[in-house]
């Protein structure tokens, strides 16, 4: 069982055509995927651990949980037995297929790392495929998005609830779906990214809540918070499609992957340099404790651990079972091994034992031995902000490709409307990977999406394609300018900057080094052994930034230059009005003014050369002292107590007025 | 609203007319009090207590970690090092810096950079940094912190500082064994003093730049990897492992502070460890009861105020302030004797490294960038400091004697004398026509601005000019000459060019307008600039005259005289001399005068390149600002007026020296 789907037939021609290459990958083999063993309702767990020991004194640990449910017909999801409720009600209330969902702490470091197996962004990061018949729009997608980020915001704890309009885009080309999309149906993508989102403990309970077991058994158990987040990247993942088989909606699986990718950095183990160790370490090391059984409701529960690579020089205490010692998966020309621990073998005999991995290395190596550095991947990305001040800067994101021959590149671009690009200062210079400074040779775009964010409203959405020649990198470069928020919408911590998120790039590997990511219609890590395909679609994340946009200084000068301000504007309005407004002096009646103002205007009469008991005429209608008369001086430029006036006769108190202007 | 035109506020009143009389009077009066309120500064009740504002610095809280084996490995290192030194006797040991960062598990780089150095026909330098980022676990790389230790060669000519790096590489391994850290730690090893640092820092911030190679002097190159934005540095410059007593250093380029509350977050966490520590820290010296507190702080501030005024960074932390990074250098110096030796000498260095990681831990806790407490201030000890808004009334009463009498003058302008509006000439020219006796020269004043202000530029710009620089002269004859020929003309422009009637007036307003605003401006920019030069030429302005009814003529002649010595080339040329004479006073008179030329001359070419590398304004002001003002004064100063008999005497010697015109010849009026 869990035989990948057989490949496409024969390995297609490689698309030279950018803006094909990964059209071309919308995945015909997933078709295959849905014939799987599975019967009807038929519903299985599996839990996979993948441990590979890293350059640089770091270890991978990767879990992953999958539940796949062939629930046939959407009324079925009423009744749950293995996938969470939530998730079935998921697919019940929405026109969601695919959900990606990641919460990340940390950054994977490609360099010395390689690639990761499932890719994720610091922070929190969200995308989703809707599909639907031709009555979904995209204002219902953008609802039921927003709705959908809402309900994952709660079942995990974290602040997905702030995926708005305002942070979310449409990615056109980069994003592909991992379903099988229906030829008469629409199909809409949504993606976010919040970077500052900080992932801890209260996102682990929630996450480990939606497993079968919970965290009582199996490869969850191991999961405790206070190891996993002393690590030097830790990511939470959880993945959610449909696959619905004959593009009938009666015939469908959900498939739900939660996946955990650690990464340990041995020294953080040691006390100091003189109690350094060699590099050893064991399960009990890494997570706390052994591990206690495996999840009962799992159909099968292994541990992949690598023995070639970084994972050569360890020897394994206990040895995995001699059938199991060394497995090969061979792909795409490069070869990993690993060693299998299947934990129902281990858990046969009943005991009230807890099992343990050790990997030791050998005593007499000298630390400088694994230092060497490791050969980088073909592809390796990096992000960075230029300039200095808080008044503008440049993005720069940088792509360096190792590899001889040249590739496909697609990068996707977040900028915040807090931070304005321009367009036309967007260039993509490239060097030869050896030499240090970017000269002024240019790329050109084969592909280029832009959708101008407007301020307060929307991001800017970048997508650009170009074929990267092979020892080159490119610089891709955006200038931009910073904006200068309004008082309310800086963040408490207002000086620790504003982030942007990290850019997606997008690639497709000729060759399998370094590559670990599952196939498409693969749904477990060993679905990846030996999965040669033509090419391998690879998608990195960059650093996120943090920039500095201009920040008051929000302590008391500051305040009172604010209050200060209003206390102005306010005054501006009734001292404007005196200034601008047509005044028609009526009658005099009475000779003693009231108010302030009208004392006031009185002055001013009488230094046009008038005697003030003409001037000054009770209810002038000035619209300049108190609301009330405001109002009615913008009705009417005559108060209604005078409205007579003017027709009759007071021409001859015109001449006032000229003086005042002529005082103005 | 009448308010603020109205025509009955005449300028013309009886108290500016009185005031008038008394100018001088008035501007010794400010003069003398902004003088003194700094003077005032000194005395404790004038200046305040430090304090931490950041709360999330909180230093101290947390017990410092690192042990008597990070010690060991330090000394162990700088044994290594000093064989290393044995090999490269001028150059920096990058191999081995490079081995030890990555066995200490750094993400280790090297950057190179290039300076193409513009005089002398032109020789190329490459220079090398290695530096190694420790990723912290709890970020993505969007923050950084940066722990510098400069590099210099054994045959440096500067103190030797070589065990700063084993110290740095030492606290490196300690940190890389620590997984609390929330920025990424940069280790980073530069050489060739301030330069390295500058293209370290160009390069990080400007990495992409393509810069023609023709014209950039510095070309930084660009670096492979970074941490995000940086959020404070720590510049380490150690002596010895065995210190006697750490030096802080904040003073940045053009006079920028650190932020405050670093600075006091080093003097708090230096006195939790016992360690002397201070601002402008000496040797422990003898209790002399001598000086009071009223001396010692007044020195302190000069002292502070006189490394500022000069712009260039006193280490390399100087060069961080201009990318708003918070950084400052911790010298420790040598420690000359044994006697004091306190604990075992295996231990010498831990309370140092005790320190540092206790500023690394202090700063790794803040939440937001320096952002509290003050910018502008001036160290008066090192638990006390002086405000911006305490100091710069000093300054504002020295630059408010150039707006009073600007006012002044204004208003006792002959073309006002009938009361026109003053601003608004044209408009009330055809109110009041009969008003006006004559116009004022403004045109040729205007002319007469620029062609000062055009030398001044020229002063900037010329020593730069391919032409001259393919001229093999060193760069000192080569600006030397240049600023003097500019200075040359500028002397002679008053006796070729004489202003119209009125014109001198004129250009008496425009002068102290234009002066009080570019000293407030550097003042602004750099305190202690703009202080020293309003003390040293506000009595000059103070005492110029234009008007040509004083029959005093010993006053003229001595504000001739006065405005001939307060050219910026002379005050360059007696600020060296006098730090010659003190430096070497066991020197002949007429050698030490010789000496202090050819210092002098130094001095500005190194103004020069200082101002084209790091961007150090000191040349420009000089320059460009205090030059074309020089010029104006000296011609006020001369006073030439057009009347015949100065056209006769013109036109017999027209660059004779500055003799004054006979009180006679001034009497006689153009109109």
């Amino acid at each position: 069982m869990g035989q990948p789907g057989c490949p496409t037939a024969g390995p297609r021609p490689r698309p030279c055509g950018i803006a094909l290459f990964l059209l071309a990958l919308i995945p015909l083999t997933v078709a295959s995927s849905a014939k799987s063993p599975l019967g009807r309702d038929d519903e299985r767990f599996d839990e996979e651990l993948v441990v590979r020991p890293l350059s640089g004194d770091h270890v991978n640990t990767y879990f992953q949980f999958t539940t796949r449910w062939h629930f046939g017909h959407k009324d079925n999801l009423y009744h749950t037995q293995l996938t969470p409720r939530v998730i079935a009600e998921l697919l019940q209330q929405f026109d969601v297929k695919e959900l990606h969902i990641g919460l990340t702490q940390g950054l994977w470091r490609y360099e010395t790392w390689g690639y990761p197996i499932v890719e994720a962004t610091s922070g929190a990061e969200m995308w989703a495929w809707f599909s639907g018949d031709n009555n979904l729009t995209d204002s219902e997608v953008n609802s039921q998005w927003s709705q959908l980020a809402n309900v994952f915001s709660g079942v995990l704890c974290a602040s997905l609830n702030f995926v708005d309009k305002t942070n979310s885009i449409s990615p056109r080309h980069l994003l592909r779906p991992q379903f099988m999309p229906a030829a008469n149906r629409k199909n809409f993508v949504r993606y976010s990214a919040l970077p500052r989102e900080i992932v801890c403990t209260e996102n682990l309970t929630p996450w480990k809540k939606l497993l079968p077991c919970g965290s009582a058994s199996g490869f969850a158990s191991l999961l405790n918070s206070g190891h996993v987040h002393n690590t030097k990247y830790h990511s939470l993942g959880l993945k959610v499609r449909t696959l619905c088989e004959d593009n009938s909606e009666d015939n469908c699986i959900v498939e739900l992957t939660q996946t955990a990718n650690l990464v340990y950095d041995l020294r953080l183990f040691e006390q100091s340099s003189s109690s350094s160790s060699n590099g050893d370490f064991s399960l009990r090391r890494l997570f706390g404790m052994g591990l206690n059984g495996y999840c009962e409701l799992a159909e099968s529960s292994k541990m992949y651990v690598q023995r070639n690579e970084q994972g050569e020089r360890y020897q394994l205490v206990p040895p995995p079972s001699p059938e199991n010692e060394e497995v090969r998966s061979t792909r795409g020309g490069h070869t990993a091994i690993y060693g299998v621990y299947d934990m129902h073998e281990q858990f046969k005999d009943h005991g009230e034992r807890l099992f343990n991995v050790a990997w030791l290395a050998p005593k007499s190596e000298n630390r400088r031995r694994n230092m060497v550095k490791p050969t980088p991947p073909p592809l390796t990305v990096h992000r960075y902000l230029l300039g200095h001040g808080q008044e503008r800067g440049r993005i720069a994101t940088e792509i360096t490709n190792s590899h001889y021959d040249a590739l496909p590149i697609l990068v996707q671009e977040v900028i915040p409307w807090y931070v304005h690009g321009y367009l036309h200062t967007l260039s993509v210079r490239k060097k030869p990977q050896r030499v240090n400074e970017y000269g002024r040779q240019r790329i050109p775009f084969k592909l280029l999406h832009y959708k101008p964010g407007k301020q307060r409203e929307l991001p800017s959405h970048l997508e650009i394609g170009f074929l990267l020649p092979g020892q080159t990198s490119a610089l891709i470069t955006i200038d931009v300018d910073y904006l200068l928020l309004k008082w309310l919408e800086y963040p408490p911590d207002a000086n620790h900057g504003h982030y942007i998120g990290s850019a997606l790039v997008s690639s497709q590997l000729p060759m399998g080094r370094n590559y670990t990511a599952l196939p498409v219609e693969g749904y477990l890590f060993r679905d990846s052994f030996n999965a040669t395909r033509p090419s391998y679609v690879l998608s990195l994340h960059t650093e996120a930034l943090i920039v500095s946009l201009p920040t008051p200084d929000f302590s008391m000068p500051y305040n009172v230059i604010c209050l200060a301000c209003t206390v102005v504007a306010l005054a501006f309005g009734p001292i404007h009005s005196v200034a601008t407004k047509m005044i028609i002096v009526g009658k005099p009646t009475t000779t003693t003014p009231k108010n302030f103002i009208k004392k006031l205007l009185n002055k001013v009469f009488r230094r046009g050369g008038q005697p003030a008991a003409e001037g000054a005429g009770k209810g002038a209608g000035t619209g300049a002292g108190d609301g009330e008369e405001s109002r009615e001086g913008a009705a009417g430029d005559a108060p209604p107590g005078e409205s007579e006036l003017p027709g009759t006769g007071h021409l001859d108190d015109q001449p006032l007025l000229e003086d005042l202007e002529e005082n103005d | 609203m009448g308010l603020l035109s109205d025509p009955s506020i005449s300028t013309q009143s009886k108290l500016v007319d009185g005031l008038a009389r008394h100018v001088r009077k008035v501007c010794t009066v400010l003069y003398v009090a902004g003088v003194a309120w700094f003077f005032c500064l000194a005395l404790p009740e004038f200046n305040h207590g430090t304090y931490l504002s950041e709360n999330a610095l909180s230093p101290g809280l947390v017990y410092p970690e690192i042990r008597v084996d990070a010690n060991r490995l330090a000394i162990q290192l700088l044994e290594e090092l000093q064989r290393e030194r044995k090999d490269h006797l001028s150059t920096t040991p990058h191999a081995w810096i490079a081995a030890k960062m990555n066995e200490f598990g750094l993400e280790t780089h090297t950057h190179n950079y290039t300076l193409r150095y513009p005089f002398g026909g032109g020789k190329e330098y490459h220079g090398k940094n290695i530096y190694g980022i420790l990723r912290a676990p709890r970020i993505a790389s969007t923050e950084g912190i940066v722990f510098t230790a400069p590099y210099r060669a054994a045959s440096s000519v500067h103190t030797d500082i070589s065990p700063s790096v084993p110290l740095l590489l030492a606290f490196a391994d300690f940190a890389r064994r620590k997984n609390y850290w929330a920025k990424d730690l940069i280790f980073l090893v530069t050489e060739q003093e301030q330069l390295g640092m500058q293209a370290w820092l160009e390069a990080y911030h400007d990495g992409d730049r393509d810069l023609d190679v023709s014209k950039a002097y510095l070309r930084p190159g660009n670096l492979p990897a970074r941490a995000g934005s940086l959020q404070a540095a720590l510049n380490i410059e150690v002596q010895d492992l065995e210190i006697d007593y750490v030096d802080v250093r904040i003073e940045g380029l053009n006079g920028k502070l650190p932020n405050l509350d670093m600075f006091n977050l080093v003097q708090r966490i230096m006195a939790r460890e016992g360690i002397a520590s201070g601002y402008k820290q000496t040797p422990r010296k003898k209790r002399r009861h001598s000086k009071s507190l009223f001396e010692t702080n007044l020195r302190q501030m000069l002292a502070m105020l006189a490394t500022q005024s000069s712009g260039v960074p006193n280490g390399n932390h100087g060069l961080f302030h201009r990318y708003r990074i918070d950084a400052l250098t911790i010298a420790a110096h040598r420690r000359a004797t044994h006697a004091t030796l306190k604990g075992q000498p295996g231990s010498a260095a831990v309370p140092l490294l005790k320190a540092i990681e206790g500023i690394a831990r202090s700063l790794n806790n803040l939440l937001e960038r320096f952002h509290q407490s003050f910018f502008f201030y001036v160290i008066v000890n090192n638990d006390r400091y002086i405000s911006i808004g305490d100091y710069m009334p000093a300054l504002v009463a020295l630059v408010a004697c150039a707006f009073v009498k600007a006012y002044l003058m204004w208003s006792t302008l002959p073309s006002t004398e009938a009361g026109g509006e003053l601003d608004t000439e044209e408009r009330d020219a055809d109110t009041d026509v009969e008003a006006e006796k004559f116009e004022l020269p403004y045109g040729s004043v205007l002319i007469y601005l620029t062609a000062t202000l055009l030398i001044g530029f020229l002063c900037n710009v010329l020593p730069l000019q391919q032409y001259f620089l393919e001229i093999p002269m060193g760069a000192a004859p080569l600006t030397t000459s240049v600023l003097s020929f500019l200075s040359l003309i500028g002397f002679i422009l008053p006796f070729v060019v004489v202003l119209p009637p009125g014109g001198l007036e004129l250009l008496h307003v425009a002068f102290l307008l234009i002066y009080g605003c570019s000293l407030i401006v550097i003042g602004l920019l750099n305190f202690a600039l703009g202080f020293f030069v309003a003390v040293l030429t506000v009595p000059l302005v103070i005492a110029l005259e234009t008007k040509e009814d004083t029959s005093r003529s010993t006053l003229r002649h001595a504000i001739r005289l006065l405005a001939l010595i307060l050219n910026p080339m002379m005050i360059v040329y007696v600020i060296v001399l006098a730090m010659t004479f003190y430096q070497f006073p066991e020197l002949p008179l007429q050698k030490i005068l010789l000496r202090a030329a050819t210092a002098a001359m130094d001095a500005s070419a190194y103004g020069l390149i200082d101002s084209v590398l790091y961007g150090n304004f000191l040349y420009f002001v000089i320059s460009t600002v205090l030059l074309p003002l020089w010029i104006i004064c000296w011609t006020l100063a001369l006073s030439k007026r057009r009347d015949y008999a100065d056209y006769v005497e013109f036109e017999e010697s027209p660059a004779s020296s500055p003799q004054p015109q006979s009180p006679s010849q001034a009497k006689v009026k153009t109109s």
